[in-house]
C-alpha cells in the first residue's frame, strides 16, 4: 500500500468514527439507558465491595474501600461502554452474508467495522466516565492517586479498543461456522471474571491470579481499574499496547482468511 | 382464556422453542455455565471475607437458587413478558387482540425461551446439591420460588405496560435489568434510601433477600409479608396492563401473534 492510499484510508476511518459517534449522540434515550444501567451496576458492586472491606478490617487484598469503589467505577465503564452482544451481531452479519456488501467498499471491512464501533463507544464511554466520577466522588471522595487516575484515562480507551478488536477476532469464526451466538456469552464471562470486571484479580487464589494477569482479558478491565484505584503502574499500559498489536494482527489475519473463504465458497 | 386454550398455546410455543434441539440444549448448557460463574464469584468473595452484613456463602447459595429458578421460570415460560413495552409502544398487539382470549394470558403463554430452562435447571440443582435440602427447607424454597415468580411477573408487566402511556421501550428493558441485577445481591449490603427502594420500588428484597432468610430460619410474619407482596404484584401487573390496553394504538402489524 502506498502512502497516499494509507492517508486516504486513515481519513475514511476517522470519518467513520465521527459519523458513528454522531449517530450515537442522536439517540439520547439509548445513552440514558446505558448511563442508568452503568449507575445501577456500579452502585451494587461498590456497595458490595465497601461492605466486604468493612467486614475485613477496612481493606480486601490490599484495596481500601475507597480504592475498591474507584476500581469498580472504572472496570464497569470498561465493559458497559460496549454493546454486550457485539460478537453475536458481527457473527449474524457474517453468517447472513450481509458482510459481502461491505466487502465491495474500497476500504478494509475490519478497519471500517472497528472504526464504527469505536465511534459508537466514545459517547457511551464519556457518559460512563462522567457518571462514575460523580458517583465515586460523592460516595468515597477523591481518588487515591490523581496521577494514577490520569493514567487510567488513556488506559480505558485502549482497553475498549482492545475489547472491540478481540470481539471481531472471535466473531471471525462465523466465516466458517456461520454462527457466533454462543460465543458472546462465554466471552462476556471471561471478561467478567478473568478480566477483573467483577473483582480485582488479586482476589483470585494462586495460581489463578498469575494466569489471569497473563491473559489479554485483564488488559480490558483490570488494567484501567487497577490504575484508577491508585496504583501508579505505567508498565500496564505497555502490556495493553502489546496485546492490541498481537490481537489486532490476529483479527486482521482472521478477517482476511474469512473474506477469502467467503469469496471462494460464496457462503 | 380457558385452560385448554392456554394449554394448546403453551404446547405450541414449547414445540417452537425446541424445534432446534441441539441448539436449544447448547443454550441451556451455556446458561448453566453462566450461572455457575456467578456462584463462583460469590465463593471467591467469601474466600476473602467470612460474612458480609450477616450473609455467608450458604445464604448466598440459597439466594442464587431462588433467583435463577424463579427468573428462569418467568423468562422461560412467559418470555413475552420482556417484550410487553415493545409490543405496547409499537402497536404490536393487533393480532393478539383479535383472538377470543384474554390478551395478557395469551401473551404470557405464547412464547417460550429455551435458554432460560438452563436457569431453572441450575437453580434446582444448586439447591438440591448445596442448599442442605430437608423437607421443610424444600417446602419453603418452593413457596419462595412461587412468590418470586409472581413478584417478578407483576413487576415486569407493570414496567412493560408503561409503554402504553410513554410509547417508549426503555422502561421495560431497564426494569428487567434492574430486578435481575438487584436480586442477585443481598439487599443488606445497601443502606438508607437504596435499601428502602429495593423493598418499595424494585421489590428485590421480597424476591430473594427475605425468602433466602426464610429458608434458613422460617418466620410466619415474614412469609405472610412475602405472600402479600406476591399477591399485590400480580394484581398490580394485571390491572396496569388492563388499564394500559385502553390507551393502545394499533400498529397494524398482523404478524406477531
Amino acid at each position: 500500500m502506498n502512502v497516499s492510499n494509507a492517508i486516504r484510508q486513515r481519513r475514511v476511518f476517522v470519518r467513520a468514527v465521527r459519523v458513528a459517534a454522531r449517530r450515537m449522540v442522536a439517540e439520547p434515550s439509548a445513552l440514558v439507558v446505558a448511563g442508568v444501567f452503568y449507575l445501577m451496576v456500579t452502585a451494587i458492586l461498590a456497595g458490595l465491595w465497601r461492605a466486604a472491606a468493612d467486614a475485613s478490617g477496612g481493606s480486601v487484598v490490599g484495596y481500601s474501600a475507597v480504592a475498591l469503589v474507584w476500581y469498580v467505577a472504572t472496570s464497569e465503564a470498561a465493559t458497559i461502554a460496549l454493546p454486550p452482544r457485539m460478537i453475536e451481531d458481527i457473527g449474524n452479519d457474517i453468517g447472513s452474508g450481509a458482510i459481502a456488501v461491505e466487502m465491495l467498499r474500497p476500504a478494509p471491512v475490519l478497519g471500517l467495522r472497528v472504526a464504527t464501533e469505536v465511534g459508537q463507544m466514545l459517547p457511551r464511554m464519556l457518559l460512563c466516565i462522567s457518571v462514575g466520577l460523580v458517583f465515586a466522588t460523592l460516595t468515597v471522595g477523591a481518588p487515591p492517586s490523581g496521577s494514577a487516575l490520569a493514567l487510567a484515562a488513556p488506559s480505558l480507551v485502549l482497553a475498549l479498543i482492545l475489547n472491540i478488536v478481540t470481539q471481531h477476532m472471535f466473531a471471525a469464526a462465523a466465516f466458517w461456522v456461520l454462527d457466533a451466538k454462543a460465543t458472546w456469552f462465554l466471552y462476556q464471562k471471561l471478561v467478567f471474571v478473568t478480566g477483573g470486571m467483577l473483582l480485582p484479580l488479586e482476589v483470585l487464589p494462586e495460581p489463578l491470579e498469575t494466569v489471569t494477569k497473563l491473559l489479554p482479558f485483564s488488559a480490558m478491565a483490570y488494567v484501567p481499574a487497577r490504575l484508577a484505584s491508585g496504583h501508579f503502574e505505567p508498565e500496564l499500559i505497555a502490556v495493553q499496547v502489546l496485546w492490541l498489536v498481537v490481537l489486532g494482527g490476529a483479527a486482521h489475519l482472521a478477517f482476511r482468511a474469512g473474506e477469502r473463504h467467503l469469496i471462494g465458497t460464496g457462503a | 382464556m380457558s385452560w385448554s386454550a392456554r394449554w394448546v398455546t403453551w404446547r405450541n410455543a414449547w414445540r417452537q422453542a425446541w424445534a432446534h434441539r441441539v441448539s436449544s440444549w447448547a443454550q441451556v448448557a451455556m446458561m448453566f455455565v453462566n450461572d455457575t460463574i456467578w456462584v463462583l464469584f460469590w465463593v471467591l468473595v467469601f474466600e476473602r471475607v467470612d460474612s458480609i452484613r450477616g450473609w455467608d456463602v450458604d445464604d448466598v447459595v440459597v439466594l442464587m437458587a431462588i433467583i435463577t429458578t424463579s427468573a428462569g421460570l418467568v423468562i422461560g415460560f412467559a418470555n413475552n413478558i420482556r417484550h410487553i413495552s415493545h409490543l405496547a409502544a409499537t402497536g404490536g398487539l393487533d393480532a393478539t387482540l383479535a383472538l377470543p382470549v384474554s390478551p395478557l394470558s395469551f401473551l404470557l403463554s405464547s412464547r417460550i425461551e429455551a435458554i432460560a430452562m438452563g436457569d431453572v435447571l441450575f437453580g434446582v440443582t444448586l439447591f438440591a446439591s448445596l442448599g442442605s435440602p430437608t423437607p421443610t427447607r424444600v417446602a419453603v424454597f418452593a413457596f419462595s420460588v412461587l412468590c418470586a415468580v409472581s413478584i417478578i411477573s407483576g413487576f415486569l408487566i407493570v414496567v412493560g405496560s408503561l409503554g402504553f402511556w410513554t410509547s417508549r421501550t426503555e422502561a421495560g428493558d431497564l426494569g428487567f435489568q434492574a430486578i435481575v441485577l438487584f436480586s442477585i445481591y443481598p439487599v443488606d449490603i445497601f443502606g438508607g434510601v437504596t435499601k428502602f427502594l429495593l423493598y418499595a420500588v424494585i421489590p428485590a428484597g421480597f424476591i430473594t433477600a427475605i425468602p433466602a432468610r426464610l429458608v434458613s430460619e422460617f418466620d410466619v410474619s415474614a412469609a405472610l409479608a412475602v405472600f402479600a407482596v406476591a399477591v399485590f404484584a400480580g394484581t398490580a401487573g394485571w390491572a396496569t396492563f388492563t388499564l394500559g390496553l385502553r390507551r393502545y394504538t394499533s400498529g397494524a402489524t398482523w404478524t406477531q401473534a
